[in-house]
């Protein structure tokens, strides 16, 4: 599962571009489709869901973690804005991960520390942060339309789809490139792949088990497969999507020892 | 370099792409497609809504407030053994040497958010010590740190009211805090010697405080009154279930914050009030590309200088002789003296973050400082009394948790995954610049399970006999630690 962050003028055009988008067949631009697809997957009022995210070593489940996401976009830059509670194992419970805007801070309740920390610092395993934080891909992302494919998806059902590729154009966004598959009609994320500053493929992203969650059909599980070794794969699960009163108030470190909400 | 990766994202797609798109999801194992959706655990206590992850059909209204239980409680058993002593120039007091020890704990977090606008907290941990020349059976065996047990109204969303004990903690680096205005005698039994892992497990100081939070920043006032007459310093444990407020609530103090969301700083600018040793203080942190972070922190205000106030501290609570001389000889002025820490953290290709400071403390030792702690020290004939004040210099100031000498490097790695999933190795120096002597630890954390958690470290003293760090007696420590998360 992939998220990233955003930038202002491109959410203007995403919202202007709804009616665009719901015509998939008559080839939208790529910037109407990325769009399209970040609102499939993420939505626009403050919300919470929880993620589950489980390691697999050829097969075999190994460490999973369970987090509690609480987004908000930021009514000025039109970002999404993060906190991330840590559920489980029963040694992180408790520690809690805030983005907003370009900075990032970990808080742990023992420590009663909160501590700055670089997009780099990888806090919940295989899966990086940018995995498991609700972005917009529009906004740090510009987008061309590769052409239409027909792909597999996870559960290889075969999916018509728009290719397109997005290279980022801010310093925020958590990956250099990336490809994406959107189904057309639904604008459902069916694959990505990520890609470092190198060019060197990271990690392969497939959505799946659609779902309605706060108004619409979601995708509750993303399987994530390292390009390096394809042996790795982790399977984020999200449930309990609900609509949260989530305060500006939140988004700042001070606030941070203060958080006590599911 | 991006473009690059344009050109070589470009070649990727024109490549045949049901082909490559097979290739993709045949690598997914069915077993993982297979597996049930798990439910998050739900490890508060919840009321007033549904069991976390009881359906994904998401209501639509905001979520009403909960009434939650959350607790972390962990059992923990820490074996140590000490290098044995070996011949330092300035006699150490031989009751505080000691060559083994175990401690087993019981340590709990409780949150319990008993009403919306109310949260109630306790933080504790009951120890049990068997030591070396110690029999089972004696007032130390036993001893309870209450760290926090406070109470935090929320009359009005943003506005918080708390009273009790409660640990406040501020400051952006990691090896010395010059902002950490509560940090002064809060220590406690650590295993570690890594300052991330002491900030962990020390107490709160009885205090009420007022705090407001908004969209950009927030203000907070705390007041910590005196409650009694301040306690010697000593490495022995107190009795029992003393809560110890003779260390952390022998003065009236004030503290104020503000802390400002501007220019990707972070700013926050602190006043502390005490008789005789108020402060201004302030820290900054920023992101420098998204592997480094930098961050400073400053405090200054009229004081004593370390030497002269440990002297005096002493002498008030009895440690010292009362006509005892500052030792050793320095000016008993009361100036404006500074306190710094600066440095970066750089997270490298997202495993390893190594963290470099530099500490400059003006209170503390200067290189004639130390050369005459040395020589009165390792005079011929120098009584116990001498060098026991000698001593007792360096326990203040590691009781106060600042630094003995005036200027110091701190290097931490940390790596979370090291090798192989389940292990976390992290190493720290604390290097003096006035002699190059150092304080170092090693440490490796395996994740036996979710519950579990083996542990050692190995920290060492490396110096000449005339140097900070080498001054100890004894060089090396191990200790091995076995968490059960419960």
């Amino acid at each position: 599962m992939l998220r990233s962050l955003v930038a202002p003028f491109v959410l203007a055009l995403t919202l202007a571009g709804v009616s665009d988008a719901a015509r998939a067949d008559d080839a939208p631009s790529a910037a109407d489709i990325v769009a399209a697809a970040d609102r499939v997957r993420n939505p626009q009022n403050p919300f919470r869901l929880s993620l589950v995210l489980v390691e697999y070593q050829s097969g075999a489940a190994h460490d999973s973690v369970t987090l509690a996401v609480h987004s908000k976009i930021d009514s000025v830059t039109h970002q999404y804005r993060n906190l991330v509670r840590y559920a489980a194992p029963e040694r992180d419970a408790g520690k809690l991960v805030l983005l907003t805007g370009g900075s990032m801070w970990f808080y742990d309740p023992a420590s009663k520390a909160s501590i700055r920390i670089s997009a780099q610092q990888r806090l919940i395993g295989q899966a990086s942060n940018g995995d498991v934080l609700t972005v917009n891909l529009a906004h740090h992302y510009s987008s061309h339309l590769l052409g239409d494919e027909t792909i597999q998806d996870a559960d290889h059902q075969p999916r018509d789809t728009w290719h397109l590729e997005l290279n980022a154009v801010t310093s925020e966004a958590a990956y250099a490139h990336l490809e994406t598959w959107i189904e057309k009609g639904t604008m459902r994320p069916v694959k990505r792949k990520f890609y470092s500053d190198s060019g060197r493929p990271l990690k392969i992203a497939f959505y799946r088990r659609y779902e309605s969650a706060l108004g619409a059909a979601r995708p509750l599980e993303t399987i994530i497969i390292d390009a390096v070794d394809p042996h790795l794969v982790t399977k984020v699960t999200a449930s309990d999507y609900r609509a949260e009163d989530v305060q500006d108030a939140w988004f700042q470190r001070e606030y941070l020892p203060r958080f006590s909400e599911e | 370099m991006r473009a690059l990766a344009g050109v070589v994202a470009g070649l990727v797609a024109l490549a045949p792409a049901p082909a490559s798109a097979r290739d993709d999801v045949d690598l997914i194992p069915q077993d993982v497609l297979d597996t049930k959706p798990v439910p998050p655990p739900g490890k508060a206590a919840a009321t007033g809504s549904a069991a976390p992850g009881a359906g994904t059909q998401a209501a639509s209204a905001p979520s009403a407030p909960r009434h939650t239980l959350r607790s972390k409680v962990f059992a923990e058993d820490a074996f140590s053994v000490w290098s044995p002593a070996v011949a330092v120039p300035v006699p150490y007091p031989s009751s505080l040497a000691l060559a083994w020890q175990n401690r087993t704990s019981l340590d709990g977090l409780l949150q319990w958010k008993a009403r919306p606008w109310l949260t109630l907290t306790l933080s504790d941990r009951l120890n049990v010590f068997e030591q070396d020349r110690q029999s089972f059976f004696a007032a130390d065996t036993v001893r309870n740190d209450l760290r926090e047990v406070s109470a935090t109204f929320e009359p009005t969303a943003g506005t918080y009211l708390e009273t009790g004990r409660i640990n406040v903690r501020n400051g952006s680096a990691l090896g010395f805090n010059p902002t950490d205005f509560f940090k002064t005698r809060t220590l406690v039994d650590q295993s570690s010697l890594d300052p991330s892992v002491i900030r962990q497990n020390r107490l709160g100081a009885l205090m009420v405080r007022a705090q407001t939070l908004w969209s950009w920043g927030s203000a907070s006032v705390a007041y910590a009154p005196k409650v009694t007459e301040p306690s010697p310093v000593t490495e022995s444990n107190p009795v029992g279930i003393d809560p110890r407020f003779d260390a952390t609530n022998a003065a009236h103090r004030v503290l104020t914050t503000l802390t400002l969301e501007l220019f990707d700083l972070s700013p926050q600018l602190l006043g502390y009030f005490e008789l005789h040793r108020s402060k201004l203080g302030a820290n900054v942190t920023r992101s420098i590309g998204d592997a480094v972070v930098g961050y400073a922190e400053w405090a200054g205000g009229p004081e004593q200088d370390l030497i002269a106030r440990a002297s005096a501290f002493g002498k008030q609570t009895g440690a010292l002789p009362a006509a005892a001389p500052v030792l050793p000889p320095t000016s008993t002025d009361n100036s404006f003296r500074n306190d710094v820490a600066t440095g970066f953290s750089w997270t490298v290709a997202t495993a390893v973050t190594l963290n470099l400071e530099y500490h400059f403390h003006e209170s503390g030792f200067t290189r004639g400082d130390w050369k005459n702690w040395f020589d009165l020290g390792s005079a011929p004939g120098a009584p116990p009394p001498l060098t026991g004040a000698l001593w007792f210099v360096r326990g203040y100031a590691n009781d106060q948790q600042e630094p003995v000498s005036q200027h110091e490097m701190f290097i931490r790695a940390d790596w979370p995954r090291a090798f192989t999933r389940d292990l976390e190795l992290s190493a720290f120096a604390f290097v003096s610049l006035l002699d190059a002597s150092v304080l170092s630890q090693l440490s490796a954390s395996y994740y036996v399970s979710d519950a579990w958690t083996a542990s050692a470290f190995v920290s060492g003293n490396f110096g000449a006999g005339r140097t900070e760090r080498g001054s100890f007696p004894q060089r090396g420590n191990l200790i091995l630690q076995l968490t059960r998360y419960l």
